[in-house]
């Protein structure tokens, strides 16, 4: 009897437009959009959950409530982010080792290959399990977009995934000749294309309205340029190529780690304003940034001492992975923070870091367009209302 | 090309939210649950994948010249409690009845704590939207092609392309667009492109009741901004300003395809102030990645030439 009830089938089949399928047709421009009641609402309770208490002193906002969408990524994106780099490093050392290696350095060409194909191969699944529609990810391949560093990225990466398989072909099955020339001209390629795919990530997000993100647009494609070769030599102390490839891998990461760890300190300096550079220092994201400092400098020092212990040699792959993981993922978090955060958004505009930075040479701020009645510095003037 | 868009006068918003049940019905929309949020009137709260049209209210501890109730001839602002008119003499109504004189009698009743918390209050409501920025940080970002500008200077999201990588939700400076979980898929307004496509008006235009929503010819709402903004100056309402009308007053969009008559600072309404494309400000971003990774070449060819047997 209980199926027959017309008020819960009614529920049952409500996907939110309470449209009975007897009277109207589903034709509008929406229609296909797939809903269900139980998930509806969830976006406003967590923005307003997260709203910034509203402050006075702060300036304006609307009852705190962000004025950015948060980003809708997922933990695939930095893991993107950090196999992306790996496989690109790799890429860019197995093709320098094949070109001045000398003696003894195929190991670590090998090696190379195989890391680059792998994280080329994981790199992919990631991002094509982050998309919302994943049957759709060949729709990125459609276009091809200068304008999108997405667009621009799936292209490279597509590449160097064929570039890398290629060149590391020959490890996986017993090759004639001529095929192991192509693969080494193919590993020369894919060293040439894995330089933008270890550096075009910082480009992606420095390319979006993210306050954090958007302010440290000059730092943060070299900051994960770094960041990846810093995989790379931690995962070859991980997995360590006989003969002199070995020490190239430690020398490479042990710079790489210098650079990183001077180029997260810039990332701080770059952000500037207090409230834009905020949650690279506050709240989880800081921490992971503060976590991924010391690790780091635990590795670089541990790769300073370690001579031919291979314990100390894997505790430097460890802490330099773990290092550049944190890295990866608190340079996200700090942008899902700053992204929620109006007053981020807010503070950078009226500091003439908004459009007003475009008419800027490099001098003293242009002016912000001001209306009548309303400072550009946010002051109130005599004109507006709330003064007598 | 006929460039077409809206002007959203938020002086003549009387939150009625008919502008988002119209969007709502016509394009088929799934309601976003029910949800109340304490937030003066806005249960809506936000733009996004399944709201593309969105009523703000702003209750503001500040007079707004010319706001009040028409109905018993009570003007608001301080001197909502302060003077009565005569039954059967019209009072000032609104904005648009500055030409009035009161005339003035005493308060019958002294109403003590009620007056003075009354006092300094205006309503601010704004009808948020898509704006279709003239160059817009979504179709830039978007990797498949999916989002492209129409025939009517509209900026469109084909639902048959996206696949829902949620680049142009980081991208869009207004916080507009966004991707509705279940459906994966970025959604937000279409300026109503199948009505556009059969002659008709936008529905959230179609259903306002007070002409708060405005559609037309671009050149022509500009022109009607500009008469109103002058009207309203002359009104006493020396705020009133027009928000991204055209590429000199919002640099960074290049001018919004809907823009707003605002009569407070845009941040009190949730917009940003000076928005920017990301796209402007990549080329140096660029720049700095060649030359991080050219020196990431330098450093590989350095760590495998001093590591190498002769």
């Amino acid at each position: 009897m209980d199926a027959m009830d017309p008020l819960r089938r009614e529920t049952a089949l409500r996907d939110g437009r309470n449209v009975d399928p007897e009277v109207g047709r589903l034709t509008g421009e929406a229609s296909g959009q797939r809903a269900s009641p139980r998930l509806a609402a969830a976006a406003l309770a967590r923005a307003e959950r997260e709203a910034a208490p509203a402050d006075e002193a702060e300036g304006p906002s609307y009852h705190g409530l962000p004025v950015l969408k948060e980003p809708v990524w997922r933990w695939m994106i930095p893991a993107y982010f950090y196999t992306g780099g790996l496989a690109g490093a790799c890429g860019v050392l197995g093709a320098a080792a094949q070109l001045a290696g000398g003696r003894g350095t195929w190991p670590l060409v090998r090696r190379c290959r195989a890391i680059a194909v792998g994280g080329a191969v994981a790199s992919a699944g990631f991002l094509i399990a982050d998309l919302g529609r994943p049957a759709r990810f060949l729709a990125m391949m459609r276009v091809f977009r200068p304008t999108s560093p997405m667009n621009m990225g799936t292209w490279v990466l597509a590449t160097f995934g064929a570039l890398s398989g290629a060149a590391a072909l020959p490890a996986l099955l017993p090759a004639p000749r001529p095929l192991r020339r192509a693969a080494d001209a193919a590993g020369i390629a894919a060293g040439v294309v894995g330089l933008p795919l270890v550096g075009y990530t910082g480009v992606l997000l420095a390319n979006t309205a993210v306050p954090v993100w958007q302010e440290t647009r000059n730092t943060l494609p070299m900051l994960f340029a770094f960041s990846g070769a810093v995989s790379a030599g931690a995962a070859l102390d991980l997995w360590r190529p006989r003969g002199p490839g070995g020490e190239m891998a430690r020398r490479f990461g042990l710079v790489a780690k210098g650079g990183e760890l001077a180029l997260s300190w810039a990332l701080h300096r770059e952000a500037g304003l207090e409230r834009v550079e905020r949650p690279l220092r506050r709240g989880a994201s800081g921490a992971l940034l503060r976590g991924a400092r010391v690790l780091l400098g635990a590795s670089a020092v541990v790769d300073l001492v370690r001579r031919a212990s291979p314990a100390l040699r894997i505790a430097s792959g460890v802490l330099g992975t773990l290092g550049t993981l944190a890295l990866r993922f608190g340079v996200v978090a700090a942008g899902h923070a700053s992204a929620r955060d109006p007053h981020a958004t807010f503070a950078l505009q009226r500091a003439g870091r908004g459009a007003a930075d475009l008419a800027r040479k490099g001098e003293a701020p242009g002016p912000m367009p001001a209306p009548r009645g309303i400072d550009a510095t946010g002051q109130e003037s005599v004109e507006h209302g709330a003064n007598p | 090309m006929r460039r077409m868009g809206f002007f959203t006068d938020t002086t003549l918003c009387i939150g009625c939210k008919a502008c988002e049940v119209a969007c709502k019905q016509w394009n088929q929309l799934p309601d976003d649950g029910f949800h109340f949020t304490g937030m003066s009137y806005d249960n809506t709260g936000m733009l996004g994948a399944s709201t593309w049209r969105h009523v703000a209210f702003v209750e503001r501890a500040a007079e707004l010249p010319g706001q009040g109730s028409p109905r018993d001839g009570v003007e608001g602002g301080p001197r909502a409690f302060g003077e009565l008119f005569p039954a059967g003499q019209p009072g000032p109504t609104s904005l648009l009845g500055h030409d009035i004189q009161p005339t003035h009698i005493e308060t019958p009743v002294p109403l003590g704590p009620t007056e003075r918390a009354l006092g300094k209050f205006s309503w601010l409501m704004l009808s948020d939207v898509c704006k279709h920025c003239e160059r817009a940080g979504c179709l830039e970002a978007c990797p498949t092609g999916s989002i492209v500008r129409t025939e009517f200077g509209s900026v469109y999201v084909q639902p048959d392309v996206c696949n829902g990588c949620g680049y142009c939700v980081s991208a869009c400076p207004f916080g507009v667009i966004d991707r509705r979980a279940e459906d994966g898929r970025a959604w937000k307004c279409t300026l109503c492109y199948d009505r556009l496509k059969g002659g008709m008006v936008p529905a959230c235009a179609k259903a306002c009741p007070t002409a708060s929503i405005q559609f037309g010819e671009l050149d022509d709402l500009r022109a009607r901004a500009h008469r109103r903004v002058e009207q309203l100056h002359a009104r006493g309402v020396g705020e009133a300003h027009l928000y991204g009308e055209d590429a000199a007053s919002q640099p960074g969009t290049e001018g919004l395809h809907a823009f707003f008559l605002l009569c407070d600072r845009p941040e009190v309404y949730n917009l940003p102030p000076d928005p920017v494309v990301p796209t402007a400000k990549i080329v140096r971003s660029w720049r700095s990645m060649a030359a991080g990774v050219l020196s990431l070449a330098a450093l590989a060819m350095g760590a495998v030439f001093s590591a190498r047997r002769a």
